[in-house]
């Protein structure tokens, strides 16, 4: 569904991503893992149009993505739930997750069951649909960023650090609602430093160092690379 | 007692145009970080489009008000592309600057356009005195109030009821997740200059009567304004309106029971009491907290 071929990607003069390529099959979980600064987040700013590519292609079920903005690869269905969150701070839950549906939705169409199933998965936005978005705790916020990119009725999620600042337990319960959302069959590129959580809820992983894959396979076996375990699994 | 009455209806209308011109003021600053010191300048450039419209055009009122509007939409979308679209990469600093020098160009190019010679711009309810518990006031003047608490809640329900709104508070909260939304940020930065040009006009239009039409109006609006947006808080909505309302009464009110020669003191006395007590203002954030 996405393949991303000798990525070149650069702020200014300074070279992040060295030729990568990488690719997610449909209806696969895919977590790339690496070290802080290794280029995780520069790779999903370029797949989702934040970022420029300098060479190489993007691929996205089979079309280049070209110079496409960000507006125009959401309605794509491609959802990219940033680093850090990034919900709107002065805006309440409810607020948040309507946004979420403006790349299909017309002037009076009803998104009441995208929001009911986004309740679902993630009960306690319910109780807080009111509450604006500062308001809200680590957890609930990365709950509510992960909400608003489902409401975009995305074929593709790009997660940036679910686990970011969030305490063990959190992380758990977040990427326990990953993998629901995974099972329910949509297709998933995550992006970690936290190994163990990443891999678990994986099929396949790949391993970035400096801005190049140095690793790849499947979730299972990287689990046991002993390369892996050393670097990234403190074992 | 009857005396007080006029004067606080006569400040309210005035603070009404204030705070009108403070909310075209914070909508731009809210949604693209600017200062637009041009402010002042778009009020008069909304009571000259009432005046090349109404006074010198001949149109019907109804309709000559409708193209006044027309034509400070227009304005915003120019100011749009032509000065913060090419200037929105440079430091904010930049763009300051050039809302500075667009205001000169404007009261020039007005100056150029209309002459020095004040104009009268008219009501649709000149010559209509209302009575009210003894004291006698111009219809004129309840027009503008009940004007601008209409546009108040118009703009209430734009951002806070519908999908349009809400993104456009988006946009200036956070660009990039708006982006990652896919809403279309550009045209929603345009949309707010265009509102605020048209509020401006607005404005200018209800001012126009009760003032005379003059290019340098602009100036005392821009500062009035600007005091409005201190002393109600820097970027907020609410403290747009009470600030507003507020210079517009102590305006009035100074100049009857203190002196006209220091009716301006109240009102910009406040702000300096606030910049310095209180720099938040009554409803605002402090600034560095702000994103
Ligand atoms: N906006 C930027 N401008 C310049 N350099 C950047 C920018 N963002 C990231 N970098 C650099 O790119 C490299 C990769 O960063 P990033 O993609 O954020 O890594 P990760 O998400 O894996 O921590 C780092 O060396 C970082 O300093
Ligand atoms: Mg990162």
């Amino acid at each position: 569904m996405l393949a991303a071929e000798d990525l070149v990607v650069a702020y200014g003069e300074n070279v992040v991503l060295h030729g990568l390529s990488i690719s997610v099959a449909a209806g696969e979980t895919v977590a790339l893992i690496g070290a802080n600064g290794a280029g995780k987040t520069t790779l999903l700013r370029t797949v989702s149009g934040l970022a420029p590519v300098r060479s190489g292609e993007i691929r996205f079920d089979g079309q280049p993505l070209g110079r496409r903005a960000a507006e125009a690869r959401v309605r794509l269905g491609i959802a990219h739930v940033p680093e850090g969150r990034r919900v709107f701070p002065g805006l309440t839950v409810a607020e948040n997750l309507i946004l979420g549906t403006t790349p299909w939705r017309r002037w009076g169409q009803s998104y009441a069951a995208d929001l009911d199933r986004v309740f679902d998965l993630f009960p306690r936005l319910r109780e807080r649909r009111g509450q604006l978005g500062w308001s809200l705790s680590g957890g609930e916020q990365q709950m509510l960023a992960i909400g608003r990119a489902l409401m975009a009725r995305p074929r593709m999620l790009l997660l940036d650090e679910p686990s970011l600042g969030l305490a063990p337990r959190l992380a758990e319960e977040v990427y326990e609602r990953i993998r629901e959302i995974a099972a329910a069959g949509l297709t998933i590129l995550v992006v970690e430093q936290n190994t163990v959580l990443a891999l678990a809820v994986a099929d396949r992983g790949y391993v970035l160092e400096n801005g190049r894959i140095v690793l790849a396979g499947a979730a299972a076996d990287l689990r046991q690379d002993v390369r892996v375990r050393q670097a990234y699994l403190g074992r | 007692m009857a005396d007080f009455i006029q004067l606080c209806v006569n400040g309210l209308a005035l603070g009404s145009v204030y705070a009108l011109a403070a909310i075209g003021f914070v909508i731009v600053y809210a949604a693209t970080g600017v200062v637009n010191f041009a402010a002042g300048q778009f009020v008069m450039l909304g009571t000259f489009a009432g005046v090349g419209m109404i006074t010198q055009g001949a149109l019907p009122l109804g309709l000559g008000y409708g193209a006044a509007l027309a034509a400070m939409a227009l304005f915003g979308v120019l100011f749009f592309v032509l000065v913060y679209l090419p200037l929105r990469k440079s430091p904010v600093v930049t763009i300051i600057i050039g809302t500075v020098a667009i205001g000169i160009v404007m009261q020039n190019a007005v100056l150029l356009s209309f002459g020095s010679w004040p104009f009268r711009l008219p009501s649709p309810l000149d010559g209509i005195m209302l009575q009210i518990g003894g004291a006698m006031i111009t219809a004129h003047a309840v027009m503008v109030v009940a004007v601008t608490a209409l546009l108040i809640g118009l703009i209430w329900l734009l951002f806070y009821r519908t999908a349009l709104g809400i993104g456009m508070r988006a946009v200036a909260q956070d660009v990039e997740a708006a982006r990652l939304m896919g809403l279309p940020v550009n045209r929603l930065l345009a949309l707010s200059w265009v509102l605020a040009a048209m509020l401006a006009g607005i404005a200018g239009l209800l001012l126009g009567p009760m003032w005379f039409a003059d290019v340098n109006m602009g100036d005392p609006i821009a500062l009035k304004a600007f005091a409005a947006t201190i002393i109600g808080g820097f970027g907020s909505l609410p403290g747009a309106i009470a600030g507003g309302l507020f210079v517009g009464l102590a305006e009035l009110l100074g100049a009857s029971y203190v002196s006209s020669a220091y009716k301006d003191l109240i009102a910009f006395g406040a702000m300096i009491l606030f910049l310095l007590v209180r720099p938040q203002g009554v409803f605002g954030e402090r600034i560095q907290d702000r994103g």
